[in-house]
């Protein structure tokens, strides 16, 4: 498995190892924090097949025994990796080229953004007939992007339209287009920002005015709201660049382990209730319904949410080392190729969302089908990483010209 | 030892019986799973009513698709259906379906006319068919489980019993609007509340699946033909899932 990218950083003497959320014990440590990659890889999986429809495996995906589900780990991990690449950069090279680096990445996202509205509209140019079709016009005819296309596009442009799929990445582009304000601010007063931050999320929570309007209107909202998920962003970039320092002091308390274990250990029950609900309609829900709802909105990140997906992320940085075994065992290498190479994969599989969509609903065929599409596409996803690991691989080793591009995506793909 | 063509035939044979969809069993019964029905907690006071002849008002709160102009008219849309099946099953019943359907109207707007519209009638149940425009505009899905659980609060105070019906499904719109957090707020509105949900969305899939209704057929006459054979459909499934468990008084012929 090709590390090249770390030894790299190594060398260069300005970075040291990732450590989520661990005492500064390890200094001298300089490998890559895997775990990071790892679970990204696993989140990215999980997106792909929650986004299938009508779909058996999603019963076993992260959202089945958690409240959060894979969208609060790929937002926490791609804050925690941010803050701590563009913290770095920050720290040697200083405000001007962290900015430029971050807004390098900005760009990059807004370009995929753009190409997977392009194929979202090809779909829709090819169904829209079907959409006619008198059962539906009246109903379906409300989409006014249909009558409007250029309008639509515009608002595609300013990711002011977010159908389908096309909610995570305008909410992955404005939280990355504030980064750069927020890692100066932490320099100045990382509790000033956090409380800011913090305080922000608590009013998204109690007024829902507290929501960013979207296209078609009226009432059309983000169904990832910035103004609550810049938190979890927020907090990850915190941890990550701290980590940059050896990670936090009190990430170690004994309390926080068994407070955090409580809540992923409720969460889990609970939730896997309800999963069990969903196959066995004979098995009661214990605690459920009405009562958690506030609690659990995903367009405002509830607070149950938050607190499943953090406790469960300082479970993890405290029961499975950086470079645990089982993390370069041959078992983890599609998840880490594919958390490696994240932009991509995740464009990847949201295109394959859409593909999945298609094959599932054009031919239907059961469970099989279902799990045939999502092994299809995970496959996909995995050998796609893997040719890009190779390529980058390749270029590395010749050297020269790879050398700024390696430093820029760093951790950070 | 089997020889390897002969393998590769079973394979092919397998493979095929799993993936070739049955198409050539076109035109079938619309008649729908007990899957659909089991894990729904069935309704008392309206079955009983209908079953023992009083006069039952039952009150449809929906959108376009409950107004049955791709079938050509009112008496063809699912609600009309609805009611002429349950005068077969039940000869002796009394119950008026009234049809309050509204084209493109969102849950907030239905809502609204709850007041207004719906209790005056006094209904004993009503059938409240929601979460297309929320889908279709991509409103707030925390916003819309709100008013609808107000709504479903409000209609029972009065004694009402509820069912809920999801929206349409079409291929074509799967690949366009972003279902999945409506129905699955309609779900969890219908668990919270043990409210029956008519999950039309399913069943609509259900015979597209097994091609029992051609939803994307193309001429115009048989566009009618299909709409005229879904809303029927529905409206049987309807009155299945209300007087589900509920013997007739004396079994009617053509009732299945």
């Amino acid at each position: 498995m090709p590390l090249n990218r770390a030894d790299f950083t190594s060398r260069r003497g300005g970075a040291l190892g990732i450590y989520l959320m661990t005492a500064a014990s390890r200094p001298s440590a300089v490998e890559r924090d895997l775990r990071l990659d790892f679970f990204r890889g696993l989140a990215l999986f999980c997106i792909f097949i929650d986004h299938l429809p009508n779909n058996i495996m999603a019963e076993f995906t992260l959202q089945s025994v958690m409240f959060s589900d894979a969208a609060e780990v790929f937002i926490m991990i791609s804050g925690y990796t941010a803050g701590m690449v563009y913290g770095r950069i920050l720290e040697h090279r200083g405000f001007v080229s962290a900015g430029l680096r971050i807004y390098y990445r900005v760009w990059q996202l807004y370009v995929s953004h753009v190409f997977l509205f392009m194929i979202y509209m090809a779909t829709v140019a090819y169904t829209t007939g079907a959409v006619n079709n008198a059962l539906y016009a009246e109903e379906f005819g409300a989409a006014s992007f249909l009558d409007e296309p250029g309008v639509a596009l515009v608002n595609a442009l300013l990711l002011q339209f977010q159908p389908l799929f096309m909610d995570i990445l305008p909410l992955y582009i404005v939280l990355l287009g504030v980064l750069p304000l927020v890692l100066v601010g932490f320099r100045f007063s990382a509790s000033v920002m956090l409380i800011a931050s913090f305080a922000l999320w608590l009013m998204v929570q109690f007024d829902s005015r507290f929501a960013l309007p979207t296209y078609p209107g009226p009432d059309s909202v983000w169904r990832f709201n910035p103004l609550a998920w810049q938190a979890l962003f927020l907090l990850g970039a915190w941890f990550g660049s701290r980590s940059i320092h050896g990670g936090v002091s009190w990430g170690r308390r004994g309390w926080l382990f068994w407070f955090a274990l409580g809540i992923a250990l409720a969460g889990f029950l609970i939730r896997f209730n309800w999963t069990l609900h969903a196959w066995y309609d004979p098995i009661p829900v214990a605690i459920g319904g009405k009562l958690l709802w506030p609690l659990l909105s995903k367009t405002d990140l509830g607070v149950l949410r938050l607190l499943n997906v953090l406790a469960v992320a300082l479970l993890v940085a405290w029961l499975i080392r950086p470079q645990a075994r089982f993390l370069s065992s041959a078992a983890a290498w599609p998840f880490l190729i594919c958390g490696r190479n994240s932009l991509y994969i995740f464009c990847l599989g949201i295109l394959l969302s859409v593909l999945g969509h298609l094959v599932l609903n054009e031919f239907f065929g059961g469970t099989v089908m279902q799990v045939a599409v999502s092994t299809a596409g995970v496959a996909i996803m995995i050998a796609v990483a893997a040719l890009l690991e190779w390529s980058g691989a390749a270029q590395d080793a010749s050297g020269g010209s790879a050398v700024g591009a390696s430093t820029a995506s760093g951790g950070a793909r | 030892m089997i020889p390897i063509a002969m393998r590769c035939f079973m394979v092919a044979a397998v493979i095929g019986t799993i993936f070739v969809p049955p198409r050539a069993w076109a035109e079938r019964d619309c008649s729908v799973p007990e899957r659909f029905y089991t894990s729904q907690p069935p309704l008392k006071k309206t079955p009983q009513a209908v079953a023992a002849g009083r006069r039952v008002v039952i009150v449809v709160l929906g959108g376009a698709s409950s107004m049955g102009r791709a079938a050509g008219s009112l008496e063809l849309a699912w609600p009309a259906r609805f009611g002429s099946r349950l005068a077969e099953r039940f000869p002796s019943a009394r119950a008026e379906v009234v049809n309050l359907a509204v084209a493109r109207q969102t849950a907030k707007q239905a809502a609204e006319r709850i007041e207004r519209d719906v209790l005056p009638l006094k209904p004993t149940l009503v059938i409240w068919e929601t979460g297309t425009m929320e889908a279709v505009r991509g409103l707030d899905v925390d916003d819309f489980r709100g008013t609808v659980q107000a709504g479903i609060d409000k209609l029972r105070a009065t004694g009402a019993e509820v069912v809920l019906m999801n929206m349409q499904f079409s291929r074509a719109a799967d690949a366009m609007i972003h279902f999945e957090p409506y129905l699955t707020a309609l779900r969890e509105l219908s668990d919270a509340n043990d409210v029956p949900l008519f999950r039309r969305y399913g069943m609509m899939r259900h015979w597209a699946e097994t091609d029992a209704l051609d939803l994307r057929a193309e001429d115009g006459e048989k566009r009618q033909q299909v709409a005229r054979k879904l809303y029927d459909c529905i409206g049987r499934a309807m009155a299945d899932l209300v007087t589900h468990r509920q013997e007739p008084a004396k079994p009617a012929d053509g009732a299945r």
